[in-house]
């Protein structure tokens, strides 16, 4: 608290009116939390003083539990840590444990790949468009998101049997091959989708109302930012241009042409609307992976059922709807991973709430909290 | 700037350090001859473009997992009978040097190069404490916090070095290969 802020409170205190500090637990079981997150607030009147975000709720071990199971077991517990966008946890293992391998994918199951990455995207920020528009009040946009998040989830459902945890992408390429029927219903809700963004748009984004909440709020500039280490929309939202997609491409995302949308002051409206544009790209880059769709196998040979890596280290990161997502991988030449660490994009970028919540007035804490787009399952791993 | 115009870059300003024996697949991996090393190179980075600091983490070099206790079936295959030669061993591996140390790392990249620098250091497992970086990174200042919780590292100067995601009765650090598992009221 600043020495004014202080000193006025003791004038008050002179006057007869008596203010204290107030603690206040926000969590783990509110809604707005997005899961289990427990902020411990200390309040001055409407104005944060302290916020210490408490997590560790969801804490399964997965990094420890991958150093018991063999390389193929490891994929089904990358679908717990981000369980509403799985399909880029499957794909950065499956990568990082690739290049231990040396099994060189083939580019039917790439394209793949690239296609349910981007569908998961979208899937992704249709949930973060719904549940902010909750977070700051407009009820209405939750359902046109979910209808369509539904369709989505029906693809993928129709294709590997699962909606959420899919263990789609395996070692060395994709489950199964996509169907030309899959592909035709693919289509159909790539053309039903296009308009719906529109809709979005003046459903959400443009509304004056929603604007006011969100556009002058949390504010965060391109250095705090990058000293943060936020990835993924929250940092591009503060104009630094940074996608792995185009930074260090993999599965051939080279060879589609894509813009990153950034936006300028970071704000709450900044991270939103980068979000929004983001799924725009996400179908044209589906429309160019279907347009060239190669035929061939989708799986490469020679993937043990027990792999034994030689002894090696590596590190294979790729973008993931909330950012930057990493896997560290040691193989000491065993049929389990030596060591595994997640480089979680979520966890990451909560930690500057400690920070920029201070000053901040209550009603605000919803509204930064969910433009971060958390997932408690992937910062507790 | 590929990797090796780089290493010679840091090589001009911090002779002492080295490239590591086994590098990161793909990435320029280099290794710090004491943790006096790492602030002045982290210092250093920062201000020729690697100022994002993207992850940091540790390894425990001991030895491999003892599997038993953490699988309930040793072998994969349920159509085996009873008692079968289990398929799934925890098993060390002869070819592979394992010490007892932690192998500490940070990976910088620079935003505007588009390259990635991972740094590593090597600490005795009974004295694993190495200079905070979150004076520098504020990034740094969670990930530590992680891997002092989960692999028992201390960073010297941290200015809130406490447990992070493993509950506060949990004893010992889960990541360490020689952790043993307390049981608790939620093991019932």
């Amino acid at each position: 608290m600043s020495n004014a802020l202080a000193k006025t409170y003791d004038n008050d205190d002179v006057a007869g009116v008596r203010t204290d500090q107030m603690f206040i637990n926000m969590g783990p079981q509110h809604p707005s939390t997005h899961g289990v997150l427990r902020i411990g607030l200390t309040v001055e009147g409407e104005i944060i003083v302290k916020a210490v975000p408490d997590i560790g709720y969801l804490h399964r071990g997965t990094e420890k539990l991958a150093e018991v199971r063999n390389y193929h077991h490891c994929v089904v517990l990358t679908d717990r840590w981000d369980y509403v966008s799985a399909m880029p946890n499957n794909l950065v293992f499956c990568l990082a444990a690739e290049k231990l391998m040396a099994s060189k994918v083939p580019p039917r199951a790439d394209a793949l790949r690239v296609i349910m990455c981007e569908l998961n995207r979208i899937a992704s920020h249709l949930l973060f468009f719904g549940t902010y528009g909750i977070d700051t009040g407009a009820f209405t946009p939750f359902l046109y998101a979910f209808r369509e998040r539904e369709m989505v989830l029906d693809l993928f459902e129709m294709l590997c049997g699962a909606r959420l945890t899919y263990n789609y992408i395996r070692l060395g390429g994709v489950m199964t091959d996509a169907t030309p029927e899959w592909l035709g219903r693919l289509k159909e809700f790539i053309e039903y989708f296009k308009p719906r963004l529109d809709e979005y748009d003046t459903l959400l984004s443009f509304n004056p109302i929603f604007m006011a909440r969100t556009k002058d709020v949390g504010r965060l500039s391109a250095e705090e930012a990058v000293n943060w280490g936020l990835s993924g929309p929250n940092l591009r939202a503060s104009g630094v241009n940074y996608d792995v997609r185009k930074h260090d491409p993999y599965c051939g995302y080279e060879n589609y042409d894509f813009e990153v949308p950034l936006g300028e002051s970071g704000s709450c409206w900044d991270r939103y609307f980068c979000r929004v544009r983001e799924m725009r790209q996400s179908v044209k880059i589906i429309e160019q992976a279907l347009a060239k769709l190669p035929e061939g196998p989708t799986m490469a040979m020679g993937v043990a059922k027990i792999p034994k890596p030689a002894p090696g280290e590596s590190y294979a990161h790729v973008e993931a709807s909330r950012g930057e997502l990493g896997i560290y991988l040691v193989s000491d030449g065993g049929i389990s991973p030596f060591r595994m660490h997640v480089r979680a994009p979520s966890f990451v970028n909560l930690a500057m709430l400690e920070e920029k919540l201070v000053g901040m007035k209550v009603a605000d804490v919803i509204a930064v909290l969910g433009s971060i787009d958390i997932v408690l399952g992937e910062v507790d791993r | 700037m590929t990797s090796d115009e780089l290493f010679a870059k840091i090589q001009t300003q911090f002779p002492k350090i080295e490239k590591a024996a086994v590098p990161v697949k793909d990435y320029l991996t280099v290794r710090l001859p004491a943790k006096d090393a790492l602030v002045p190179l982290a210092q250093w980075l920062k201000s020729n473009g690697f100022d994002y600091l993207d992850m940091l983490t540790g390894t425990d070099y001991l030895g491999p997992v003892d599997m038993k206790g953490y699988i309930r079936q040793s072998n994969f295959n349920v159509f085996l009978p009873d008692g079968a030669t289990p398929e799934i061993e925890s098993a060390a591996n002869p070819a592979f040097a394992y010490k007892p140390v932690i192998d500490l790392l940070w990976s910088f990249i620079s935003i505007h190069e588009k390259a990635r620098v991972i740094v590593k250091l090597e600490l005795p497992r009974e004295a694993a404490s190495a200079p905070t970086l979150s004076g520098l990174f504020k990034t740094a200042d969670w990930q530590e916090r992680e891997t002092f919780d989960l692999l028992g590292v201390t960073y010297e100067g941290h200015p809130n070095l406490t447990k992070i995601l493993t509950p506060d009765f949990l004893q010992g650090h889960p990541l360490r290969k020689d952790y043993v598992h307390i049981k608790d009221r939620f093991d019932e």
